[in-house]
């Protein structure tokens, strides 16, 4: 293997198949990052066993070759280099593999590619292709709803649902439920539903910021797997086995009251009221006050921390039904809000203890369900 | 081809869960250490994973990552240097189990020494055991069964592995390992009929050297004066408190050399385990009757089991320094 490439481009690579570096691993070779030329690119990948990613940067090649190299060690010593050329060179016999860059050079021990697990490859089976934004809306919107524990392997990830041109995606973790439906370029084959590790989707989102075509999307046969094709950039994830609980359930049908209000005032008086909730046991409690001939509906958030003190907000609401109280957690609250885009927003409530339903105003594809907290009032 | 060497049976049953596709989701293979255990385990993931026509066929891409322990959905969930396997190595391996295969069709999970299995980490791992996700299967191997917990071992089809008859050690090594037959029948004795230590004396020359320098200072112990004894018993009983395992091994081997006195002395010598020390032990065997040496095997054996009770070691050996029979001078 012999080449040369750019360092500014090499850097960047390895920041980006880096996040799928190895962490805590029964395989040790996954700690490195696989550098193989392909015709006239240089191809980088990692992999945790959980997702893979690959990145083609352009480079110089005049021998062919393939080599893993700790991938910690590689990306400080790139890193350091100035941003001028670097020439690498592998010999194979030692599986050392040089590298120099102005007057700087160093050499790092290897080990052999094919010692690597196989990079999956995805040929065949479900294809779609979707806008690199709605994607991004859509993981930013469900993602940090999945749960982190793992007591239920299935709520950890994100249950993906293509059918037709369209996309759904929902998360929950037992207190709340995120469902987010984005539009396909082109439409699928067949009926598909997955679930993917939110934490791959979270990877994937970073991923995107960059994009600007669409992203091309492959379930293999086995459903075992999903690939997303970016842009010099390809991400494999394998798919958690398992059934997801059927949320549509959880998602109520009616509600008795519904207050419509700006999200900034909302997102601010959530914010101010979690100063004292953060202090106690987390309670962010909403009064909803419909209107009167003179005074327009109303909204109270309070909180409240024992020993400590506590504090009233209130805003303008268009209230529609009946006066009502619902008590949230106000992380839960918190992170709802911070990933919508709308200028309004709407909850809808029943009863103090039947969930309560954040819907963007004015957007009808996304639906957020919170689960109540049980307080005296 | 399955690589393991002897063990019809276990492989018999094996073989035909998987011709009929009623495989357990969970095994237990108990049996000494070294005795195949593992062997049988890794052979059980190839050939749940093998692309080959005989499976475990040993020769596609499968089965030589599996061999080479570099496939990604074989997982041996080991000690790694510590006392005991913890809850975190546990849910980790649950982690990996929720998803879906990687590169086979199926992720095996192999918990080698699931005796040591932290309380925490045995309870974690019940619900995985008793109703693993697809295509996930689980295979515990220990060598000492009453340390699992009741729970764990109810959840698992129990597969005994016996250690394999001497002969079949020797031919082994011969056929198998090229290992010179003067060798091969040496270590085949001492083995005892664990393949794996056998294995490991023909690449490591050092094992054996240390196990009869260990031996012979056991020997010299039986006509040494008290003092002697005594000091050999605070040295044991230091080692003990940061190594346990290896007291046990020198114990073990002291009972095999009292059982071998006893064979010779019942003049059953052909069967010894000691080959290699054929001119002592019968001078050895002279010096004390039947009655003292079953005596003093008993002891032995109490004392082992004392100290896996967790007595004072120290103590301990030093009643056993006490009841090394008296023999014959000359």
């Amino acid at each position: 293997m012999k080449l040369s490439c750019d360092q500014e481009k090499l850097s960047k690579g390895l920041g980006i198949v880096g996040r799928a570096v190895a962490t805590r691993t029964t395989l040790p070779i996954t700690n490195n990052v696989l550098l193989a030329t392909e015709q006239s690119r240089l191809k980088l990948a990692a992999t945790n066993l959980e997702i893979a990613i690959s990145y083609w940067l352009g480079a110089k090649v005049e021998e062919e070759g393939a080599i893993t190299i700790p991938a910690r060690l590689l990306t400080d010593f790139i890193n350091a280099l100035p941003n001028e050329r670097i020439d690498i060179s592998l010999s194979p016999r030692t599986r050392t593999l040089e590298l120099k860059c102005a007057r700087f050079e160093g050499r790092i021990n290897g080990v052999e590619a094919e010692e690597f697990p196989p990079i999956p490859t995805i040929g065949d089976g479900v294809a779609t292709k979707i806008e690199p934004e709605a994607l991004r809306l859509a993981i930013a919107q469900v993602a940090f709803a999945a749960a982190t524990e793992e007591t239920r392997p299935v709520l950890t990830g994100v249950k993906a649902e293509f059918d037709g041109d369209t996309l759904t995606l929902a998360a929950a973790d037992g207190f709340r439920l995120a469902v987010h439906q984005a539009p396909l370029a082109t439409p699928v084959a067949e009926r598909t539903e997955v679930i993917i590790p939110a934490r791959a989707l979270s990877e994937l989102g970073r991923l995107l910021t960059e994009q600007e075509e669409p992203v091309e999307i492959t379930i293999n046969p086995q459903r075992s797997q999903v690939l997303f094709r970016l842009k010099d950039v390809e991400m494999v994830s394998q798919l958690i086995q398992g059934a997801f609980p059927n949320y549509n359930q959880l998602i109520p049908q009616s509600y008795s009251t519904r207050a419509e209000m700006s999200l900034s005032d909302l997102a601010k008086a959530a914010r101010t009221a979690s100063i004292f909730a953060r202090e106690g046991s987390a309670i962010v409690r909403l009064q909803i006050m419909p209107g009167e001939e003179t005074a327009p509906g109303r909204v109270v958030l309070s909180a409240r921390a024992e020993e400590v003190g506590d504090n009233v907000g209130e805003i303008d609401a268009l209230v529609e039904g009946e006066e009502s109280k619902i008590a949230f957690n106000s992380k839960y609250l918190s992170d709802v809000l911070a990933v919508l885009r709308q200028d309004r927003v709407a909850l809808e409530t029943t009863s103090p203890s039947s969930p309560g339903v954040i819907r963007p105003v004015g957007a009808e594809n996304y639906i957020h369900v919170v689960m109540p907290m049980f307080v005296q009032w | 081809m399955w690589q393991v060497v002897g063990h019809e049976k276990a492989v018999g049953l094996l073989q035909r869960s998987l011709k009929g596709e009623k495989l357990s989701h969970a095994y237990l293979f108990v049996g000494p250490r070294h005795v195949g255990k593992m062997t049988l385990a890794i052979n059980l993931a190839q050939a749940l994973n093998c692309t080959g026509e005989e499976k475990p066929c040993g020769g596609c891409p499968q089965c030589l990552r599996i061999a080479a322990r570099k496939h990604a959905d074989v997982h041996v969930v080991e000690l790694d240097g510590r006392t005991e396997i913890g809850i975190d190595q546990i849910r980790e391996m649950q982690h990996f189990a929720s998803l879906k295969p990687f590169e086979g069709r199926h992720r095996v999970f192999i918990i080698d020494r699931a005796e040591r299995l932290s309380h925490e980490a045995s309870n974690c791992l019940l619900k995985t055991l008793e109703e693993p996700p697809q295509n996930v299967k689980l295979v515990l191997l220990a060598a000492n069964e009453r340390l699992l917990l009741p729970t764990v071992l109810s959840r698992c089809q129990r597969l005994e592995l016996r250690p394999l008859p001497i002969a079949m050690v020797e031919e082994a090594l011969i056929h198998r390992w090229r290992v010179v037959p003067e060798r091969a029948r040496i270590l085949a004795r001492l083995s005892s009929g664990c393949l794996g230590w056998a294995v490991s004396a023909t690449e490591d020359e050092q094992l054996l050297h240390h196990r009869n320098e260990r031996l012979a200072s056991l020997i010299r112990l039986a006509s040494g004066g008290m003092d002697e004894r005594f000091a050999y018993a605070a040295q044991l009983a230091n080692q003990f408190s940061q190594d346990r395992e290896s007291v046990n091994g020198v114990l073990s081997l002291w009972l095999v050399w009292w059982h071998d006195l006893m064979l010779v002395k019942g003049g059953s010598g052909d069967f010894t385990a000691n080959v290699d020390q054929e001119e002592t032990l019968l001078s050895e065997a002279k010096r004390y009757s039947l009655t003292q040496i079953r005596g003093f095997m008993q002891s032995l054996r109490q004392a082992m089991a004392q100290l896996e009770q967790n007595a004072n070691p120290r103590l301990v050996l030093e009643v056993l320094m006490f009841s090394i029979p008296k023999g014959k001078e000359g």
